[in-house]
Order: structure tokens, then sequence, then C-alpha cells
């Protein structure tokens, strides 16, 4: 009689031990999104598992038309639907063998078109939904770069022709400028119309490119898988093409990296508010640049469950040097599907970069025909200019 | 004595109860606690989270050797294999540039079981080693060789999903616990599908392209590779990682390696970026500048003159791709 | 459960006793025998050896093994004269820059009682060489000899030239290789690999019996291992870390300077058996297929001996084998300097090589003789009396 009591006591105990394990804890009485959703990992962490992608297409910045208003109206979204699918379907030929000609290849049969999505905007501060204007400094750099990039251009078809995509605000002049032979006002991380050497490529072409914050792009789409462990978590993820790198968010408390270690990814240190994980990223290399923030770049990630499906990511951006203020982007992601794991998450951009080393033996070849009196002198010709879906963008 | 046995069960259950409130407490309590709790299993599996790294010579050759003066040697005064100097493009790192001895990490004879022709093509790799092996472009390792890489990786283990991230370039890998349609091409690092036998984690991984190396000494493989991974926590921050190899169209059998990982254990450990394709540009493309950069060295006793050179047609593209 | 509980306690106790007693009085033939605190034989501490001994015993001693106390005396006697005397030459030769090695430089240790360290065979000598080993010692003397052949050292019949003859003409010789791995002082310094090893600081090995500057070994041992750093000569010194598992040993591919030194206790005795040596290693002309066999045994508070079978088949007909006797030496004064600093100060060597560019030079703008006219190989020091010998 008594052996039977111990035991039952005895395994009492276990199931306390194991109920307690399973109990969620108390929300704690911080910001709750109005649709949280609170799911746990078997050991009691908020569940963010799982593989995200934006399913919508959704502008960064809100066309000043729709003024401060957050949301499309489902006929605004009919209507965009149509135009969007329209441009994609239009065969853009022009003159054979110019440039632009060959940007046209980029229609519907290599591109991909995602339902607009209900917001305006992915900015949903400051209200009008665009970004904060630039500090002087800021608008210094930003001109230096755009006049020094321009000026590589001056000599080209494309600001002779005036071409708006191409050479926006820039000057015709069959002089090749003398900036020419000098380096890049700042670490240049853009396409310009030189490749001397790898420095002078963007840094998408060197493989360099990419990373926080993350919000999508038109060319391949943005993945993101969570997984976790008791108090760790790790990202992975597919963007673009090939792109595609790994987040390992620290999450022991201690304090940032010393300033004297810069990062291309940051530095993410984390930690659980309730239901939502905040992450904290700094210490951003002075290599990167993101609109124009580059080792001053600060950022306060917000990643809340709000359905067995969904998850809102919000990111406020910081960077005094470069806004006049804070601003914050929300997105919703939508759950795929485990089973059928559409993330390829292998970045092999530099296994395959031939673009990049063929842009500088196509200079190197170009340079050698005019030395010969075989070729135009290569100032003139424009290496640089993406015309791609640049010219109409119906969400601007 | 039966009573205090059954005294002792109720004792365990409490202290297990108030050992789980606890956990659960300090996982998801406030910020500012300090190092995570790790507990030492995940929904019941052994739990492979945390920062590793292997601490052998694998990386530099897989089989048994005794030091050497270089990766890439050149022949010395004598014919002898035994009296070789390094090469020039290693020369100036003197004894920074010559590799370790290793007891080796190839089980059973210590012998890599290549066809006659497969051979040639390693010795082949060895002696090309600068032009050829892909760690030098900062290409993706593969698996096995992002385990034993001198760099360390950090394991997140869930109950479905296992990642594994190297902090070698962007290097990374999921291991799928539960089921996944395969890969929609084959990848350098391969796709892993994984279980559990008992306490042992046991990972296929398949859907190789050809193109990693298994170390520096020129090993390589096909597209045909697979590999069976055997992970076992010897104690909590040593595991034990054991590989079988296959590849027919290379090996005429399955051979294993086998070696301990280790925990880093400094309190403060994370993963630092190694980027590496952007040391590696001047190596990669250096010979396309308009003017050369890296082209002299001048120390006290040598002078390094470095003249780069396009390869011509199409060897230029292959350059990358071998 | 009481009474239970006490007598096991007794019966522990008791055995611990009779334990105790037994590591403290178990006699040997050479005395009680000292151990680690967790019980293996204990052989720590810095030992050498501290009389000069020959390897090779005199023939005129035949089969004795030991000298006479009268003996031992003359020998100090003639050693010291010999060190202490001032052995000027004809000014600026290099037989007198030797000279400069009395005993101002050289110190002497007091002749040991055993008439040579090798004990077996029983005449005290080493035993004859293979014909192939002959074959190769002869090669590698004849393309020495080849190099000094234009030198005064042959053209004076010095005893450096021994078996060689004086020729005005350089040998071709002068542009090939060795006939093998180099590993004494040639007459060319064209490369490092011209150079001996002790040149090289790639000197010095197993099995080590001592040298005219010293040979310190310090002994450290854990439960299960054992460690040995070696103060050999200037600054040449090394590790030996001994392999207690009872694994076999390394593969044959893999070769090692100093061998592969894998150890076991037999009895009261370390037994260490190497193999693995390097083709680059030279132990009286042995090289890769040289195998020992050690054994450690402590033999008194201050005393240890240590017996070292020397085999190789394709250089010597039989094996052979040496005594030694060691003195420990104070831990408290601790002279042992092990830092084997040898390439951190090794001017000589490149010396040696840039002296030859210089003496080429010299030669090619007519301003010095035909480098192969200059002795820049051979040790003049100790080289003509040794009343050991």
């Amino acid at each position: 009689m008594r052996t039977r009591l111990h035991k039952a006591i005895g395994a009492s105990g276990v199931a306390a031990a194991v109920a307690v394990l399973l109990m969620p804890p108390a929300v704690s009485a911080q910001t709750v999104p109005k649709t949280s959703w609170s799911e746990k990992t078997p050991w009691g962490e908020p569940d963010l598992q799982g593989i995200w992608t934006v399913e919508t297409d959704t502008p960064l910045q809100r066309a000043p038309k729709y003024g401060a208003r957050e949301f499309f109206t489902d006929a605004e979204r009919e209507a965009l639907d149509q135009e969007r699918a329209a441009l994609l379907r239009r065969d853009k030929r022009v003159e054979r063998g110019t440039e632009l000609d060959v940007a046209g290849a980029y229609n519907a049969l290599f591109m991909s078109m995602k339902r607009t999505g209900a917001r305006t905007s992915m900015i949903v501060d400051p209200p009008n939904g665009r970004l904060p204007p630039l500090t002087p400094e800021a608008q210094k750099s930003v001109a230096a770069e755009r006049q020094y990039r321009l000026a590589l251009l001056q000599a080209t078809e494309t600001c002779k022709t005036k071409n708006p995509v191409g050479c926006p605000g820039g000057t015709y002049d069959p002089t090749p400028s003398p900036l020419r032979a000098e380096p890049p006002p700042r670490y240049n991380t853009g396409r310009i119309n030189r490749h001397d050497g790898p420095e002078d490529g963007s840094l998408s072409d060197r493989c360099l490119s990419l990373g926080l914050p993350e919000f999508g792009t038109a060319y391949g789409g943005s993945f993101r898988r969570i997984v976790q462990t008791p108090g760790g978590i790790s990202i992975f993820y597919d963007v673009g093409q090939g792109q595609g790198w790994q987040r390992n968010i620290v999450m022991d408390a201690r304090p940032h990296l010393p300033a004297s270690i810069r990062q291309w990814y940051g530095d993410s240190r984390g930690r659980y508010e309730g239901n939502a994980l905040v992450i904290d990223v700094t210490n951003f290399s002075q290599k990167t640049d993101f609109q124009g923030a580059r080792e001053n770049l600060h950022l306060i990630e917000r990643w809340t469950r709000t359905g067995p499906d969904t998850l809102e990511y919000a990111v406020t951006v910081d960077d005094p040097t470069v806004w006049t203020r804070p601003w914050t982007a929300k997105l919703e992601f939508m759950r795929q599907s485990n089973e059928q794991n559409r993330i390829y998450y292998e970045p092999r951009c530099v296994e395959g970069n031939y673009g990049h080393p063929a842009l500088m033996l196509g200079a190197r070849i170009e340079e050698l025909a005019y030395v010969e009196g075989r070729g135009p002198h290569p100032a003139t010709k424009d290496n640089a200019t993406d015309f791609v879906g640049v010219e109409e963008d119906p969400f601007q | 004595m039966r009573d205090r046995f059954a005294l002792s069960m109720l004792t365990v259950a409490v202290a297990a109860a108030s050992v789980g409130a606890f956990i659960s407490a300090s996982i998801t309590g406030s910020s500012g606690q300090g190092p995570i709790a790790r507990p030492a299993t995940v929904a019941g599996k052994p739990n492979f989270s945390g920062i590793w790294q292997a601490n052998n010579e694998a990386n530099w050759d897989l089989q048994a050797h005794a030091a050497r003066p270089a990766a890439v040697t050149q022949e010395g005064v004598y014919p002898y294999d035994y009296a070789r100097v390094p090469a020039a493009p290693v020369l100036a790192l003197g004894a920074a540039g010559a590799v370790p001895g290793s007891l080796g990490v190839v089980q059973g004879d210590g012998q890599i079981p290549y066809k006659p022709e497969a051979l040639a093509k390693k010795k082949e790799n060895a002696d090309h080693w600068i032009d050829r092996d892909p760690e030098l472009k900062c290409y993706l390792p593969g698996i096995p060789r992002a385990m034993y890489m001198p760099h360390p990786f950090q394991i997140t283990q869930s109950t479905n999903k296992i990642h594994m991230a190297y902090s070698f370039s962007n290097t990374a890998r999921t291991i799928h616990l539960d089921k996944v349609e395969g890969p929609p091409d084959d990848a350098w690092m391969g796709h892993s599908v994984g279980r559990w036998e008992g306490d042992m984690l046991v990972v296929d991984v398949s859907h190789f392209n050809d193109r990693a190396w298994f170390d520096r000494a020129g090993n390589y493989h096909s597209d045909a590779l697979k590999l069976t991974e055997r992970f076992t926590l010897r104690s909590p921050d040593v595991i034990l990682y054991d590989v079988t190899i296959e590849d027919p169209n290379v090996f005429t059998r399955p051979w294993r390696i086998a070696m301990p990982i280790y925990r880093r254990v400094e309190p403060n450990m994370q993963l630092l970026e190694f980027r590496c394709n952007e040391f590696a540009e001047e190596f990669m493309y250096g010979h396309l500048r308009k003017q050369p950069l890296v082209k002299r060295w001048e120390g006290e006793t040598m002078t390094i003159d470095i003249t780069r050179k396009i390869p011509p047609g199409d060897q230029f593209y292959q350059w990358y791709s071998r | 459960m009481r009474d239970r509980f006490s007598l096991l306690v007794a019966t522990l106790a008791m055995a611990t006793v009779v334990v105790g007693a037994m590591s403290v009085t178990q006699l040997s033939a050479q005395g009680p025998v000292l151990k680690t605190p967790w019980g293996e034989p204990d052989l720590q501490g810095i030992w050498t050896d501290e009389s000069d001994t020959p390897l090779q015993r005199s023939p005129r001693f035949a089969n004795q093994e030991f000298y006479t106390e009268a003996q031992r005396a003359e020998l100090d006697r003639d050693r010291a004269a010999l060190l202490r005397r001032d052995r000027r030459v004809e000014r600026g030769t290099e037989l007198d820059v030797a000279g400069a090695y009395n005993a101002v430089f050289t110190s002497q240790k007091r002749t040991g009682a055993r008439t040579s360290l090798i004990i077996d065979p029983p005449n005290g000598r080493i035993p004859a060489m293979t014909p192939e080993a002959q074959q190769r010692a002869a090669a590698d003397r004849d393309f020495r000899l080849a190099l000094l052949q234009s030198t005064d050292t042959c053209k004076n019949k010095s005893v450096a030239c021994a078996g060689g003859k004086y020729d005005p003409t350089p040998s071709p010789k002068r542009a090939e290789p060795p006939p093998r791995y180099n590993t004494v002082r040639i007459n060319r310094h064209d490369g490092p690999e011209d150079g001996a090893l002790p040149d090289r600081c790639l000197t010095l090995g197993l099995p080590e019996f001592g040298a005219a500057t010293g040979s310190f070994r310090r002994i450290v041992q854990t439960p299960g291992g054992i460690s040995i750093f070696y103060d050999v000569g200037q600054g040449q010194g090394w590790q030996r870390n001994i392999v207690m598992d009872g694994r076999p040993h390394l593969p044959a591919s893999v070769r090692q300077w100093y061998g592969d030194s894998r150890g076991r206790w037999e009895g009261d005795t370390l037994v260490i058996d190497v193999t693995n040596f390097s083709p680059k290693t030279d132990y009286q002309g042995s090289r890769e297929n040289l195998h020992l066999i050690e054994r450690w045994t402590r033999t008194g508070p201050n005393a240890l001996e240590y017996v070292v079978t020397i085999e190789d088949l394709t250089v010597w007909t039989r094996p052979w084998t040496v005594k030694q006797d060691f003195t420990r030496q104070s831990d408290q004064d601790n002279r042992l300097y092990n830092e084997p600093r040898c390439i951190e100060g090794n001017y000589g060597h490149p010396g040696l090589i840039r002296g030859a560019r210089m003496e080429e030079l010299a030669y090619a703008e007519g301003r010095g003789p035909h480098p192969a006219t200059k002795d820049n190989a051979t040790d003049f020091v100790g080289v003509e009396d040794d009343p050991l010998q």
C-alpha cells in the first residue's frame, strides 16, 4: 500500500515537472501586437521556426499620391496588378544592338511578379510612408557620388541621349572626365562606368552585397529559414540569385562586439520580450551600404508570430549621420511548406561569378581595341547602367 | 529498504519538478541574466547546440603524414621525396607555410582507396594546388571539409531541423529531420537528411556536385558522392564525428574518416565573419586590372616580383570552374 | 552491519600497510627501489654522466672492462696535459686557429671507470660493418676527399686527408650532388644542404651518449606518462615524448628525426623501443633502419643505469650494446639549460655559405685563389691526439 502511494507521488512529481515545462510564462505587459499569436517550442520559447517569405509585392516607399494612407483599396490593388502585369508582358524591343534592347529581355520570361500587397508601403513611420530627409552631410555624400558616377558617363550615348534612367541630371561632354583616373569619393558600392579592377565593381557584382535589413528584391525572392534551440536561434537567408547568408544571433545578453570589430552583417544581439524576438544590430562595416547608411547603421528588429502561418517583421532603422530621424518598416511573412523545402540555401555567388571578371576583361579588350585603332574610346561606352525595369514603376 | 527507495524516487521527482520550473523560467525570463543554460537534451535527444571546432590537421591532408616543408614544394638539390623545398608561392612564409604532421583521420589501413586513374588526378590536384584548391578562391568547402576547417561553426538544434552555420565564408547547411522534397539541383554542400538512432545523430548527405575537395592535399570526389555522418556526444564538450564516404566513380570501396570535434568553451564565444571572397579578389581578378596592383615585395633577403597573366580563350573562364 | 564495516576497514588498513611496506623495503640487487607517489619506478631528475668514457675500447685494453685506478690516474694526467698545452703553429693557418680549443674553452671530466661505453661485443668495439654499409661509407669518404684533394690539408698529408691524395686539379665531383643525403661537413658550401647536420641545427638525437660540451637529460613523470628533455652540446636540445599506451609504432610511411619512442615498464625498468627514423638522420652510418631498445633503471638514490641495444642489420653485422651510468644533478641548482636555441644564433652556417660566395667572387676577379684549394671543412680541433683511443 505504502509503495503504491510513493509511486503515485513520484509519478505526479514527474507530471508536475512536465506541466511546468509546458506552461507558457506570464505575458509581459509590454506592446503586444493586436493579432498576437502564442505558439511555443517544446522548451517554452516563442516559436518562430519555419521558412518565411513575403508573398506580395510592396514598395519600400509610398507614392506621394496616397498621402498618409497605409493600405490600398481592393480596387487599387487590382488596378496595380493589371498595370504591372502588362509592363512585364510587353515586348520591349528598341533599336537592335543597343543596351536598351538587351535590357528589354527582362520581361515576364525572366521576372516573376507577386500580387500587389495590401500596404501602400513597407515604411509605416514616418506617417507619410517615405524615408525621412537626409542630413546635410548625407546629402553632400550622395551628391558627390552621383557627380562622380555621372562624370564617368558623360561621354557616352546614355548621356548624349539624356536617358532619364542612366544619366539623370547629367550633362553630355565628349571629352572623357579626368575623374576617370581618380578613385571614388568614398568606398564604392554601386556600379560605375569603369572596370579598372575588382573594387570598381558594385558590391553585387563582387558577391559582397545584400545583408541587413533585408526587404526582398525583384530578382529571385527573399526567403529566410528560422531554426531555434533552447537559448539559441539561427536564421539562414536565401535572397536574390544565390546571395544567401547566415545570421548567428547572440542570445546571451552580453554587450555588442567592441567598436573596433566591424562586420558585413553587423552584430546581432537578441532577446525575447514576451512573444516577440527583439534583435539589436550594430557594428556594421564601412563597406556595407543601405540606402546610404554604412557603419553607423543601427537596426532594432521585432519578430512576432501573428497567426498559424504568419509572422510580422518590424524593423526600426536608425543612422543619425544619414537620416534626420529613425524610420520603421513592417513586413508580413507567410510560412512556406517545410516539406516542399523551397529554400535553396547555397550562397554560391562567387563560384559562378563570370560576370565580374568578364566586365574587367571586356574593359581590357576595349582598351586594346582603342589603342590599336579598332574601337572607340572606352569612355564613350556605357558599361554600367542597368536598364532593366527602371523606366516605369507603377508603384511610384 | 523499499521504503527508502520510494522516498528517494519521490525526492527525485520533486527535484525534477523544481529543476524543470527553473529551466523554463530561466529561458523565457527577462534579459540580462548572463549565459544561457544549455540543457543536455532537446525534446529527449542529446543537444548538439553550440559552437564547435575541430582541432587537427585534417584540412591539410586527411592521411597520416610526417610534417613537410609546404603545401606546394619543388625538388631540392636531391631527387629524394624527403628533401624537397617550398615552392615559390609559399617560400616567403618560411616555417609558417609548412604542413604539420598528422596521425591522419582515415580509418582502417589509413589509405584512401582511389581507382588508379583517380589517384593520378589526386596527385595532379596536389601539384596544382594554387590554381585548383577551391579553398583559395573562397568557394564553398562542401561536406565533410566544412566540419574540420580551422574555423569555428555553430549548431542550432531544433526538433525537426538542425542548422550548421560555418564561419568560413557564408557556408551553411540545414539538416532535415522531417520529410522534405529533394533539392532542385546538385549543390556544393549537398542535401542533408538526418535521423536519430538512439543517442546518435545519423545524417545522409547526397546531391553533391563535383567541385569541392576533401582537404588541401588534392583529395576530391565526383558528383556521385554520398556520405553517412554519425554524430555522438562523447561528453558535453566533445562530439565524435564519423563519416562513411562512398563514390563509385572515384573510389573502389567506401572508406571512413573519424575525429573528435571540440566545443569552444570560452564564455563569450560567438562566430565572427570570415567573408573571404573579398580577401581573395586580388588572387581571383588581379590579373584583370588595368594597372597591376600587387606586383612586388621587398624583404631583406628576398624580393618577390609577381607577373600576372590572362589565360587564353575559354581557359579564362575554366580557371574559375575547375 | 557495523561489525562487517569495521572488518572491511581493518582489512583495507592492513593491506595499505603491507603495500606501503613493500614499496619501501623491497630489495633489488642494487638497493631500494624508489617509487613515484602513484607507484611507478621513479626515474625523475636531471641526469648526466659525470665522467668521460670512450664509446669504443682502445685495442690495447682488449677485453678489459674496467681501468685500474692507476690507469685512470695516468689517463687523467695525459688528457689534462693535452688540454693545457698551448698548441701554436704557423700563424694564419687553420691548424693555428684550431689550437685555440684548449683548456680555456674545453673542460675535462674525470676518466670514467669503464674502458668503453660498449659492453657488447665483448671487445668493446662497434661490430663489423656489412659489405653494403662499407661501400656506402667508402663512397661518402671518396666524395669528401675528392672535395679536399686540391687543398693544403691533402698536400701536407694531414690526418684529415687520411685515405686521400693531393691533386692540384679540382675534382669534377665539385659539380655533383653527394652519393646520398649529406650529413657531414664537406668542402663545399653551394647551399644549405652542403652543410653538416650540426651546422644546420639538424643534428643530435638518439642514441645520445654525450659530447665534449655536456649532455643532460631531465625526466619528468606523470601517472602513465613520461617526458624527457635533453640539453646537449651547444644548445642543441630536444624533447622526447614517450608513448606509453601499448599501441604499435607509427606507420612505416611516417619517419621522424628522433624516431618513434614506445615505452613500457618491465618490473622496475623502463624499456623504450625506438624505430621510424628518418633517412636524413645518421648515427655512425645508420639511417632509417636504426632500431634502439633502451633500458632505464634506477640503481640508487643518485644513480641511474642506461643501457641501449643498437641494431641495424643493413649497417652492422650484429647488434651492439652500450651501458652508461648517470649521476643525479641537483634539482635546485637546475643546471640544465633546455632552450634549444641553435638556429636563433646560427651565424656559422650562413657565414660558411656567404664566405664561399665571396671566395668565388674574389677568384673571378683575380683577387684570390681557386676556392677548391681552400679547406673550409676540416675541424682540426682534437683530431690529432686522443689518449683515450
